[in-house]
C-alpha cells in the first residue's frame, strides 16, 4: 500500500557487514563473523519499519550501519536516492541533520554531566541553529512532544534525576529536535516497564503523524512490533528471512522462524493451549556456512537434503509479503 | 497446611532521605508443589519481597512486622545460624540477572562443585561431581560444557547453569527473580520449560518473580499484583487476568502489547508511582485510577471477596 506511491526514502542494496572476532593473544586469527548477509530492503516515507530478530541477530548492527556508525563490508545504502555510503566531511554532517538515532538503553545514552537543556539543545548547537531564545523555544517545544511537562521543571535537571521512562523521552527530544526525516530506534523500551512503553510508543506514533517522519524500529518483541509498525522484516542470523505488511506477518507468518518466534511467547489469554516447549530444534552450527539455508539445522520442516545445499532467496508470497524458504 | 505463609509482611529501608516503606502488608499462602507469582513494575517490592523471604536483605534494610511461616516455622524467628541451615537447602533463589553472578575466573563445574560442598551436601568431591553432572543433565546442559568457563556459555546456558546450582540441594522452595529477562524468547520459552518440567519432578513450590504478566500467566497457578509496595489483586491466574477488579490491574493489562487477537491502542497510564518514603494516605494508586471517587483520597481501601480464590484491594468493586 505505501510502496506504490512512493520511492523509497532509504534502501539497503546488497549490505553486506562482517566483523573478524578478537585474535588469540598466540597469534591465532580470527573467525570471520557475518553480521549481515546480503541484506536488500526499502523503507518508504512516513512507514514505521519494523526489524525483528533475537540478539546477535545483526538488528542493531544493521541500525548502526545506516547511521554511519559502521561500514558496510559491501553493498551501499542510499537515502532519498543518494548514495550515503562514503559520505565525509560537510556532507556527513548535512546526513546527521537528517538522520538520527535512538539508543536502547537511557543509562547510558545519555552524558551524566550535561543538564536536559544542554543533551537536548546540542544538535542545535553542533548544527549551529538559531539564537539562544529561539533554541530554548525549540527545547521546550521538544520535551513537550516526548511528554516531558510541564518542560520547564526538567530543563536544569541532570540525567541521574529522571527515572529510565524520563530518560528515554529525552533521548527522543534529542533525536527529534532537528525534525529528521528517518530516525532508527534502536531496542528504544527493552529496559523499560509497559505502561512507559506504552507511553513511548504512542509518542512515535504521534510524531509520525505531525511530523512524518519515517521510522526503523529495532526491537526482538513481535507484540511491540505488530503494535508500531505497518512493515517488519525478520532477521536470523544475519539474513532476512521475511518481509511483509505488520499484521500477516504476525497473523499468518509464512517462515518457519517467525513461526518459531511466535510459538515461543507465552500465549497470554488461551488459558486452554497445552503449551509446547520445542519450538526450535536444539542443534546449533557455530560456524557460517555458505551453503544452505541459514535456519536449516533448527528448523522442524526443513527438508534436508536440499535446505543443506541450496540457499533460498526472498520471493514474493502473496501481497507485498516476501520470504525465503523452499516450502513456506 | 501451607508450605509457606505469609501474614502481614511490612519490609522497609533506611535511607538518606527517611524510612522508605518497601512493601507493606503483604500476606499471602502457598500449597506445597504450587507456583505464585508476582507481578507488578519496577520499584513495587517485589524483588524486595523475594529477598526477605530468604532473609537476605541489605544491612539498611528492615522487616518490620509479619510473621514468614515456612513449613509451620516463623523464618523471622530463626538465628542467623539456623537460616543458614535452610537457605539453598530448602529455599533457593535464582537471582535477578544472576547469569552475570558466575565467577568469570573458575570453571562452572568448579563452581557449583564448591556450592555443594560448602553446604556439607556431600562430603567428596568425586560425588558432588557427580552430582553436578546429573544436574547439567537435567537443566540440559552437554556433559562436554561443564569444564568451560562462563564466558565460553551463551547466556541461557549460564542461566541454566544457574538452575541447576539452585536445584543442588533439591530445596522445596525456589525463588526465581525474573529468571528470563534479558534473553531472547526462544531461549526464554526453554527455561520457562525447564523450570516447570523440573517442578513437576521433584514437586516444588515456586515464587515467580516478574514484570511480564504473560510470563507469570504462563509459569503460575496463583497471582499477586502489586503497586506501590502493596498487594493489590490477588487469587487464581485465569479470573485475575480474564476479569480483573482492580484498576491498576485493568490499566496493566491494556498498556501490554499482543500479537494474537484485535489490535487494540495502548492506553498507557497516567503520572508516576507515589514516593514511597512518604506514602499518601488513602489508596495509593488514586491519583492515577480512572474510576478513584472521594473517599479514595484519604480511606485505605479494604479488601474485597470476588470469589473465594480472588480479591481486590479496591473500596470501589461493586
Amino acid at each position: 500500500m505505501v510502496e506504490n506511491n512512493n520511492k523509497p526514502i532509504l534502501q539497503l542494496k546488497d549490505i553486506s557487514k562482517t566483523y573478524s572476532s578478537k585474535t588469540s593473544f598466540l597469534g591465532g586469527c580470527g573467525k570471520e563473523i557475518v553480521a549481515l548477509n546480503h541484506i536488500s530492503l526499502k523503507i518508504f516515507k512516513g512507514e514505521i519499519f519494523g526489524l525483528v530478530g533475537e540478539s546477535g541477530s545483526g538488528k542493531t548492527t544493521a541500525g548502526r550501519l545506516i547511521v554511519k556508525l559502521e561500514k558496510p563490508a559491501a553493498g551501499k545504502i542510499f537515502l532519498n536516492g543518494n548514495e550515503i555510503t562514503g559520505l565525509t566531511g560537510k556532507v556527513l554532517k548535512d546526513f546527521r541533520l537528517k538522520v538520527q538515532m535512538i539508543f536502547q538503553d537511557p543509562y547510558q545514552s545519555l552524558n551524566p554531566q550535561l543538564s536536559i537543556y544542554d543533551t537536548v539543545s546540542e544538535p542545535l548547537h553542533i548544527h549551529n541553529i538559531e539564537n539562544v531564545q529561539a533554541r530554548k523555544y525549540l527545547v521546550i517545544q521538544a520535551l513537550k512532544s516526548a511528554g516531558l511537562t510541564p518542560p520547564d521543571d526538567f530543563l536544569h535537571r541532570y540525567p541521574h534525576q529522571l527515572s529510565g521512562g524520563q530518560r528515554q523521552r529525552v533521548a527522543i527530544a534529542r533525536a527529534m529536535i532537528l525534525k529528521p526525516k528517518f530516525v532508527i530506534a534502536d531496542e528504544p523500551t527493552s529496559m523499560l516497564d509497559a505502561s512507559i512503553s506504552a507511553h513511548i510508543f504512542n509518542i512515535l506514533l504521534e510524531m509520525r503523524e505531525k511530523l512524518g517522519t519515517t521510522f526503523l524500529f529495532i526491537s526482538h518483541s513481535l507484540a511491540a512490533a505488530r503494535y508500531l509498525c505497518d512493515r517488519i522484516a525478520v532477521i536470523y542470523r544475519g539474513n532476512l528471512v521475511e518481509i511483509g505488511p505488520g499484521d500477516a506477518v504476525i497473523q499468518k507468518p509464512k517462515h518457519p522462524y517467525t513461526q518459531a518466534l511466535l510459538d515461543a511467547l507465552p500465549k497470554f489469554g488461551h488459558w486452554d493451549e497445552v503449551r509446547r516447549y520445542d519450538t526450535l530444534l536444539k542443534a546449533e552450527r557455530d560456524t557460517y556456512q555458505d551453503e544452505g539455508c541459514p535456519f536449516f539445522d533448527r528448523c522442524k520442516v526443513a527438508h534436508k537434503e536440499k535446505c543443506s545445499r541450496e540457499r533460498p532467496h526472498l520471493t514474493a508470497a502473496g501481497d507485498s509479503h516476501s520470504v525465503a524458504c523452499f516450502y513456506a | 497446611m501451607a508450605l509457606l505463609e505469609v501474614e502481614n509482611l511490612s519490609i522497609g529501608y533506611h535511607s538518606q532521605k527517611g524510612y522508605l516503606h518497601a512493601v507493606e502488608d503483604i500476606s499471602f499462602s502457598l500449597e506445597a508443589g504450587k507456583s505464585f507469582g508476582f507481578v507488578g513494575e519496577s520499584g513495587c517490592g517485589k524483588t524486595t519481597l523475594g529477598i526477605a523471604l530468604m532473609r537476605l536483605l541489605p544491612p539498611n534494610g528492615v522487616i518490620g512486622e509479619g510473621r514468614i511461616l515456612f513449613e509451620g516455622k516463623d523464618l523471622l524467628k530463626k538465628s542467623d545460624e539456623e537460616m543458614r541451615g535452610i537457605r539453598w537447602k530448602k529455599i533457593a533463589m535464582i537471582f535477578q540477572a544472576a547469569m552475570n553472578a558466575l565467577n568469570p575466573v573458575h570453571r562452572v563445574e568448579d563452581q557449583i562443585v564448591e556450592a555443594i560442598l560448602a553446604h556439607d551436601l556431600m562430603h567428596s568431591k568425586e560425588e558432588a561431581m557427580k552430582q553436578v553432572e546429573d544436574l547439567f543433565v537435567l537443566v540440559g546442559i552437554p556433559k562436554d560444557r561443564m569444564r568451560d568457563y562462563p564466558h565460553q556459555y551463551s547466556g541461557g546456558m549460564k542461566q541454566r547453569a544457574i538452575i541447576a546450582m539452585a536445584m543442588a540441594c533439591r530445596p522445596t522452595l525456589m525463588i526465581a527473580d525474573e529468571p528470563t529477562t534479558a534473553l531472547d524468547v526462544i531461549v526464554q520459552d526453554q527455561i520457562l520449560g525447564e523450570i516447570k518440567s523440573l517442578q513437576e519432578k521433584y514437586k516444588i513450590s515456586i515464587i515467580f518473580i516478574s514484570h511480564d504478566i504473560s510470563i507469570v500467566s504462563d509459569v503460575c497457578d496463583n497471582i499477586g499484583v502489586m503497586y506501590a509496595g502493596q498487594l493489590v489483586e490477588y487469587g487464581d491466574k485465569v479470573e485475575v487476568f480474564s476479569s480483573p477488579a482492580h484498576p491498576y490491574t485493568k490499566a496493566l493489562l491494556s498498556s501490554y502489547p499482543t500479537v494474537t487477537g484485535e489490535k487494540y491502542k495502548l492506553e498507557p497510564i497516567a503520572g508516576e508511582p507515589p514516593n514511597l518514603i512518604n506514602p499518601p494516605s488513602g489508596c495509593r494508586f488514586c491519583h492515577r485510577c480512572p474510576s478513584a471517587g472521594v473517599s479514595c483520597k484519604t480511606e485505605s481501601p479494604v479488601w474485597f471477596e470476588l470469589t473465594p480464590t480472588h480479591r481486590a484491594f479496591c473500596s470501589y468493586i461493586r
